[in-house]
């Protein structure tokens, strides 16, 4: 019985198909659960919409844009202040955020005219930006806005500005998800290949499918330098616009994020024949082995080798300590998806942790394959959980740990549990060599905070006990 | 002096400075017990408003979206909000109140939820015969007003749906406005203080969660469908924010003659004088010296402060209408000056409140006031070099003063950029002394940082 119908869930029974618990002899060809799917109305998911997918996760980090989002102003205010993505230049996308802020008339009468003027005043009020994301959202998509006319119209008109249009309303899709694949499919279609790059190295790399929480991307950049290595675009971590645009002429597409950022980088294998190569940039044994695929696409071993041999003399005496901690040590990882897979691995093989739980979010069939494959037998595995799964979850797999979101976190914390920020990091970076160590450290602090040993005591007992009563 | 009003001349919105109509409603609803709202549209309308009240409280709320897809656009998507009811009821026996909130999707799609929920009614009667579950229908497309409208709709609709008429309470409906748990601890602290009791409406002090060795508490609200019921049944209403709840108490008057009153937001000495008043009458009990000492403390301490270090210094002030004018007066009494105050949303309501031309009156520098407006309205004339000694917010508006290193006061919601916040009153008396020591001690730490006299600290 490998699929499993939860007690919580006798009510909606076809959340069975959802959770796996995987047997020994098992193999994905007999057991996946099902994934991507519509989420059951009023159970607690914890998904998102697709506009988020694509304006949260991956437009919204590139640091010369201005985010003009088409819609009433919820869409605009929930997506600002909500992400932990920095840049090399000041930050300039997480201060600001841009709304037409839609209202009665324009549902009545169409919201174009609104657009444009927002459009206008956005590039007059701050005359050194040049570059335009406009996000549709549910009510601009319903009454039929055609944003791309009006986009088009205002370029001709000021002449210097350039602007992309994505057109992925909330409702679409059944999560994030959709969102990743409108914007990729969108800027490959409509971008890439519309400014030629710069070329300062023989060797040139796309970095796909990172967005540089908490410093992610400047740590990777920093070791494919050192091997020589331009990285013509990062997909979008610390990115610009016109970066994105030259996508075109790398000689390889490094992939970390399959699920959010897969779709483009198979485009352009398709289209410019840019081969595409998938490495884990979470997990000190993972980063090495990414290191050395990249080195040896390129004939660059020996760079590949010094870059190890220098960051692991580094960090590995801390890796060993924090190890000794963790060993043993219990997980459950409730992500958005791809982390499930880059990390139960990482956590076991870099620390000793055993993942004993894990849920996505959004992932695909795919994402359950690579995790299923990598994962431990006698691990939940389940697709869109929901509030009273988690806290089922936890009474039968008893973690030390949960790696998740800050709500879910506050959540786990009234029973006691621990909980290490899963999506924006606790304090990162958590990719690279250096990440690697930062996160053992995270959790070796969660683990071992004496607060939750604390919470579990009764003082009155404690008292009881000492008055002999 | 002058108080220039206008609105925003831009249509488009930089920075916004309030939420959507579905956030408002969301708030109200996590103040009831018993009570998930099921919000109708899109799964982001309810994820990030969950994640907003994270940020904010650091406390999970439950909060349940109906999860429409794009199949709605073409054959509605009331059987989403079947579903929904069903599923929560089926999977939370102690379900009391489901509140089925609408968004732009939904409103524009035209479901009918009326229609909806008498046929759910059914539904629930069939599978679960005399259970009681109260669906309430609030309707509030993100396309109109803002999360302070959305919370006044959602209050006014619970009232409407849940109150009826009964014994005769004796006890005083306070229509809380989106105020903060401390806000509300405070109102209670007052109330208990009088010997008056109170029927508050929402009863958030419950958000400040403990982790208890038993694992068994999590945040909820505590105003229970009973307390909706006999809000009808009371001496009076007394709601503490024109624009938030005050609809709800005007249809128990209309509706049950249960007499309604809105005060001043109660920030500062004046307008909690105005409210100890309004709760003595109605009431009838005396303000006991209690109290009287509380008021006096807080002088003492503001006029420790005012002429020394607050006077003349002007203060930009944004957020939600009442919590921005009650601010405003609260500056008045200190000696600082409120010179620029944005207000959120388009509500032309806003141009008419009695208490800007009080402002204008006490005055004592030019006072700027913008509704329908955004953060780049402050941060263009800062950068334009118009002087602003200190700033008064939600922490929407941080870079505005980090960047520009000016003192800002994290005040309101959302204040996730500092801890705790949202535990302590602004309102009452003790809100007054709580609001002129964080200002000061803001301000002593800014003197610090820039070395700007900060030697007279040494002897103050």
């Amino acid at each position: 019985m490998p699929l499993k119908l939860l007690k919580c869930d006798v009510t909606i029974p076809e959340r069975e198909k959802h959770v796996y618990i995987k047997e020994p002899g098992e193999d994905t060809t007999q057991y996946l659960p099902i994934s991507n799917a519509a989420t059951i109305p009023g159970t607690l998911s914890e998904r998102g919409c697709s506009y988020c997918g694509a304006k949260l996760v991956i437009g919204g980090v590139l640091k010369d844009t201005i985010q003009m989002i088409h819609g009433p102003v919820g869409c605009a205010y929930d997506t600002w202040h909500t992400k932990r993505y920095p840049s090399d230049n000041d930050n300039f996308q997480l201060k600001y955020v841009w709304s037409t802020n839609l209202k009665e008339k324009h549902i009545v009468f169409g919201g174009e005219k609104q657009l444009k003027q927002s459009i206008i005043e956005a590039f007059q009020e701050m005359p050194d930006i040049k570059r335009m994301f406009i996000y549709t959202t549910c009510a601009t998509a319903l009454i039929g806005d055609d944003p791309k006319a009006v986009a088009k119209a205002v370029e001709k008109e000021l002449g210097d500005v350039d602007i992309f249009v994505v057109e992925c309303p909330g409702f679409a899709g059944v999560s994030q998800s959709k969102g990743h694949h409108v914007l990729n499919m969108g800027w490959i279609n409509e971008k890439v290949g519309t400014l030629e790059p710069t070329i300062t190295s023989p060797y040139t790399i796309n970095f796909i499918g990172d967005y540089n929480i908490q410093g992610d991307s400047q740590v990777l950049e920093k070791y494919f330098h050192k091997m020589g290595i331009q990285i013509i675009a990062h997909f979008t971590g610390n990115a610009s616009y016109d970066d994105l645009r030259g996508m075109h002429r790398a000689q390889l597409n490094v992939v970390n994020c399959a699920r959010s950022a897969g779709y483009i980088a198979n485009e352009l294998k398709k289209r410019y024949g840019i081969p595409r190569l998938d490495i884990d940039s979470w997990g000190f044994e993972y980063c090495q082995d990414a290191l050395r695929k990249v080195g040896a696409f390129f004939g660059l071993e020996d760079k590949a080798e010094e870059v190890i041999a220098e960051e692991v003399a580094k960090y590995k005496e801390q890796m060993e300590w924090y190890r000794a901690g963790l060993k043993g040590k219990k997980v459950c990882i409730w992500t958005g998806g791809p982390r499930l897979w880059h990390w139960t691995k990482a956590l076991e093989d870099d620390l000793g942790m055993t993942v004993v739980a894990m849920s996505s979010k959004f992932g695909h069939q795919e994402d359950f394959e690579k995790v299923i494959a990598r994962g431990n037998e006698g691990t939940i595995y389940i697709d869109d959980a929901n509030e009273l799964e988690f806290f089922e979850v936890l009474e039968m797999v008893k973690p030390d740990l949960v790696l998740t979101g800050p709500r879910v976190g506050d959540l786990v914390k009234k029973l006691h549990l621990p909980y290490i920020n899963g999506h924006a990091y606790h304090n990162g970076p958590y990719m690279g060599f250096e990440g690697s160590v930062n996160m053992a450290r995270d959790m070796y602090n969660a683990i071992y905070s004496p607060l939750m040993k604390l919470a579990a005591i009764d003082v009155r007992e404690k008292a009881a006990l000492e008055v002999g009563v | 002096m002058s108080l220039e009003l206008k609105q925003k001349e831009r249509c488009g919105i930089i920075n916004p400075m309030y939420n959507c109509q579905p956030a408002g409603a969301q708030f109200a609803s996590i103040g009831i017990k018993d009570c998930i709202p099921l919000v109708h549209g899109g799964q982001g309308c309810s994820m990030f408003v969950r994640l907003l009240f994270a940020q904010h409280f650091k406390e999970n709320f439950e909060i349940a979206s109906s999860s429409v897809h794009e199949e709605a656009a073409v054959f509605g998507a009331v059987k989403r909000i079947e579903e929904g009811v069903m599923t929560l009821a089926q999977r939370y026996p102690d379900l009391r109140v489901i509140p089925i909130i609408t968004t732009c999707s939904t409103e524009t799609i035209g479901d009918d939820i009326e229609g909806t929920i008498r046929k759910v009614n059914k539904m629930l009667e069939a599978e679960f015969p005399g259970r009681e579950l109260h669906l309430v229908a609030v309707h509030t497309p993100s396309y109109n007003g803002s999360h302070v409208s959305g919370y006044n709709v959602a209050v006014q609709s619970l009232t409407k749906t849940l109150a009826k008429k009964g014994e005769p309470t004796g006890k005083i409906n306070f229509f809380t406005g989106w105020l903060n748990p401390g806000d509300v601890k405070q109102i209670k602290h007052i109330l208990s203080e009088m010997g008056v009791e109170g029927n508050i409406l929402l009863d958030t002090e419950t958000f400040d969660a403990p982790t208890m060795p038993g694992k068994d508490a999590f945040a909820y609200g505590s105003t229970t469908v009973e307390d909706f019921e006999n809000s009808a049944n009371a001496k009076g209403s007394i709601s503490l924010c024109k624009y938030q709840g005050a609809s709800a108490a005007n249809f128990l008057q209309t509706q049950f003659q249960v007499p309604s009153v809105v005060t001043n937001t109660p920030i500062g000495i004046k307008n909690t004088d105005l409210f100890l008043e309004e709760i003595s009458k109605m009431s009838g009990q005396p303000i006991p010296d209690s109290l009287v000492e509380e008021r006096g403390r807080a002088i003492d301490a503001m006029a420790d402060l005012a002429h020394m270090f607050f006077a003349n210094k002007k203060v930009a002030i944004f957020g939600d209408p009442d919590l921005v004018i009650g601010l405003a007066q609260f500056c008045q009494e200190v000696e600082l000056e409120p010179t620029l105050l944005l207000l959120g949303d388009d509500n032309s309501a806003y141009a008419k409140d009695e208490r800007l031309a009080e402002l204008e009156k006490n005055a004592t520098a030019p006072m700027e006031v913008i509704w329908n407006a955004d953060l780049w309205e402050l941060e263009r004339r800062v950068k334009e070099g118009q002087q602003i000694d200190l700033i008064m917010g939600h922490s929407k508006g941080r870079y505005v003063a980090t960047d520009n290193k000016i003192p800002m006061v994290r005040v309101g919601f959302p204040t996730f950029d500092r801890a705790g916040l949202w535990k302590y009153p602004v309102i009452g008396y003790k809100g007054a002394e709580w609001l002129a020591e964080t200002i000061a001690n803001t301000l002593f730490v800014d003197m610090e940082y820039k070395k700007n006299k900060e030697w007279i600290l040494n002897v103050w």
